[in-house]
């Protein structure tokens, strides 16, 4: 009965736009949310190996190194000096095989019969993001994991094994087979088992455990002590930017396409936020619409209000009414807004995305549900304090 | 329950000069249950006195005193709760929800209280002649039917004081007495006292004190 006394003027112009902006606002601020948290769980396969944000540099080959006037060595001052930039979390120079390295097959394993002369390099185990793999290794192991550039093994398919007539091998079978390992220094020469374990397109080094070099290094190595040539950053979300300035200020050679995903990303999320930013003030504005709604209510049922506070009605009892009432109808807006947003987010731009080549994987909509939860919250709690304010005000000078 | 009042001045009615024995700018003090007939020709501001001793203006010179206590500095939830069990009150203006039944307007206050049952309810409404209302949107009744219903919904809570704004103004004599009856009755149950204030008439009621405006 109170809610027919408070309500009795409550349908109005005012009303149908304060709810058609909480859900259009609503709905969008879910969807940029929850395509902001699928954007940030987007890896390539790359960063899937060696995590997000990782990028190897070098510096770059010119005829001054060529003629020997410049080196492309990172001296220990040029590793500090990356070590102090904000935006480089990690640093890690690259060990390199002080031995001769080659590889063949192992027959009877599918593959066909090659040999290559190779180089190994490490980078700290730290930088490995595999999951599936053990790249540990010790003296017992049976093989040593490998990671081999991507380009390897196009050289061999599409360059190699045409012209000698091989057979093309794929990943799978490359990574299911062994291989021989050849290592010959410091007068020595022995015969290992070798395992590829994944494909770099980042790293065109051929990569194994920090622990085998560690091992092998003494033993075969000729004990020159070199500066890394090339070195692994860590550097922080959306710092692109940064990168390039530094590539042009240390004379820095870079593969582009490992900061491509990091670039696509930093302008989706930037694009993605802009449009969040926009849906947030359709928020704010439509909650103030609905702070006016109850407003007018309020007023227009003034006599009520007095009056059942004249007859002894608590004000407590009258905001609970009309709090409830209007949690009801924010409770609904903000379930149609989570539905339009699964519903636009599902068959409108994941299609879309996939039709221009962008595969984002779902993140959990648990976050999203947060936010609406939130919204929810900030919503009852801006009409509850003015509500009780108006009806206390005119209980107060009656 | 007592009411004091001490030269209290309600600023509308500054201009204006006040015999000897008016209750403005006097000291006097009321004490309930006591039936007391507050008796004045208009304009002489017994709506206002009804709504000064209600808590509902405050624009008066002086000090009220309920129960010793000055009612300046009684806050919304003092007034409400002295509202709801010990201070029952007729408006002159009525101040009913038009908009619900007769039936709902009592029920409204009723289930604050639980102080009567539907059926003694009722029984009040057909006492008073209008049980046959009941269902009717309370606009839609004669100004003498609401003021029934008005009468019937202040008693619908317990109270020490009852503040009646000339009640009985579109009632015939018969069912002003048979008003009064109800209330003198409900009064009496509650061991209650009231303030009616009337243009005159005493209804044939034996007051035992009379305030002069």
């Amino acid at each position: 009965m109170l809610k027919k006394i408070l309500f009795k003027n409550s349908r109005n112009s005012q009303f149908v736009f304060a709810t058609a902006g909480a859900l259009i606002g609503l709905t969008a601020l879910l969807l940029s949310v929850q395509l902001m948290l699928d954007v940030r769980s987007f890896h390539s396969t790359e960063e899937e190996l060696f995590g997000p944000n990782s990028v190897v540099i070098q510096k770059k080959v010119t005829k001054m190194t060529t003629i020997g006037m410049n080196n492309t060595e990172f001296t220990p001052e040029d590793i500090d000096a990356l070590k102090e930039k904000e935006f480089i979390t990690d640093v890690a120079p690259f060990a390199s095989a002080d031995f001769k390295v080659g590889i063949s097959e192992v027959e009877g394993d599918g593959l066909p019969h090659f040999y290559a002369d190779m180089f190994f390099q490490a980078i700290p185990d730290r930088f490995m993001d595999v999951k599936d793999v053990d790249w540990t290794w010790n003296e017992q192991s049976e093989f040593i994991p490998i990671v081999l550039p991507r380009d390897f093994i196009m050289i061999i398919n599409y360059g190699f094994a045409q012209s000698q007539g091989i057979n093309q091998i794929s990943e799978e079978l490359l990574m299911a087979a062994r291989l021989t390992i050849h290592i010959k220094g410091n007068g020595k020469e022995h015969k290992m088992i070798g395992r590829v374990v994944g494909f770099s397109q980042k790293i065109s080094s051929i990569l194994v455990p920090e622990s085998y070099l560690a091992f092998a290094n003494p033993i075969y190595g000729n004990g020159n002590i070199i500066n890394p040539s090339r070195v692994f950053i860590t550097t922080t979300d959306d710092s692109y930017g940064e990168l390039e300035d530094l590539m042009e200020e240390m004379n820095l050679d870079i593969a582009k396409s490992a900061i491509d995903v990091a670039k696509i990303k930093t302008i989706i999320t930037v694009v993605i936020g802009i449009f969040g930013v926009a849906a947030l003030l359709i928020m704010l504005l439509s909650l103030m619409g609905f702070v006016q709604y109850s407003q007018l209510v309020l007023s227009k049922a003034s006599y009520e209000i007095r009056t059942l506070l004249r007859i002894g009605y608590s004000v407590k009892s009258i905001v609970n009414t009309f709090i409830r009432q209007l949690a009801i109808i924010f409770g609904l807006i903000t379930g149609f807004s989570i539905i339009i947003m699964l519903i636009v987010k599902v068959f409108l731009v994941n299609p879309w995305l996939d039709n221009n080549g962008i595969q984002l994987e779902s993140s959990s909509i648990l976050p999203t549900i947060m936010v609406a939860i939130i919204c929810f919250i900030l919503f009852i709690v801006a009409n509850y304090l003015n509500v009780k304010k108006t009806i206390f005000n005119l209980g107060k000078d009656q | 329950m007592t009411i004091e009042f001490k030269s209290v001045l309600p600023s509308p009615l500054k201009e204006y000069p006040h015999q000897n024995d008016s209750v403005w700018k006097s000291n006097f003090v009321l004490e309930f249950p006591n039936n007391v007939m507050l008796n004045a020709s208009s304009g002489k501001g017994k709506t206002t006195f009804v709504n000064l001793v209600y808590g509902i203006r405050s624009d008066y010179d002086g000090v009220i005193l309920i129960n010793n206590r000055d009612i300046r500095t009684m806050s919304l939830f003092e007034w409400i709760e002295l509202r709801r069990t010990s201070l029952s009150v007729i408006f002159q203006d009525l101040q009913l929800f038009g908009e619900l039944t007769l039936w709902e307007n009592l029920i409204l206050k009723n289930q604050l209280t639980n102080h009567k049952t539907e059926n003694e309810i009722e029984s009040m409404l057909n006492h008073l002649g209008i049980g046959d209302r009941k269902n009717q949107i309370c606009k839609t009744l004669s100004y003498g039917q609401q003021q029934r219903v008005a009468i019937i919904r202040s008693l619908l809570q317990p109270f020490e004081l009852l503040l009646m704004d000339e009640p009985f103004s579109h009632l015939d004599e018969q069912n002003a007495k048979l008003a009064l009856d109800l209330i003198s009755e409900e009064t009496k149950k509650n061991n209650a006292g009231f303030i009616l204030s009337s243009l005159g008439s005493k209804h044939g009621y034996n007051f035992n004190q009379e305030l002069k405006l």
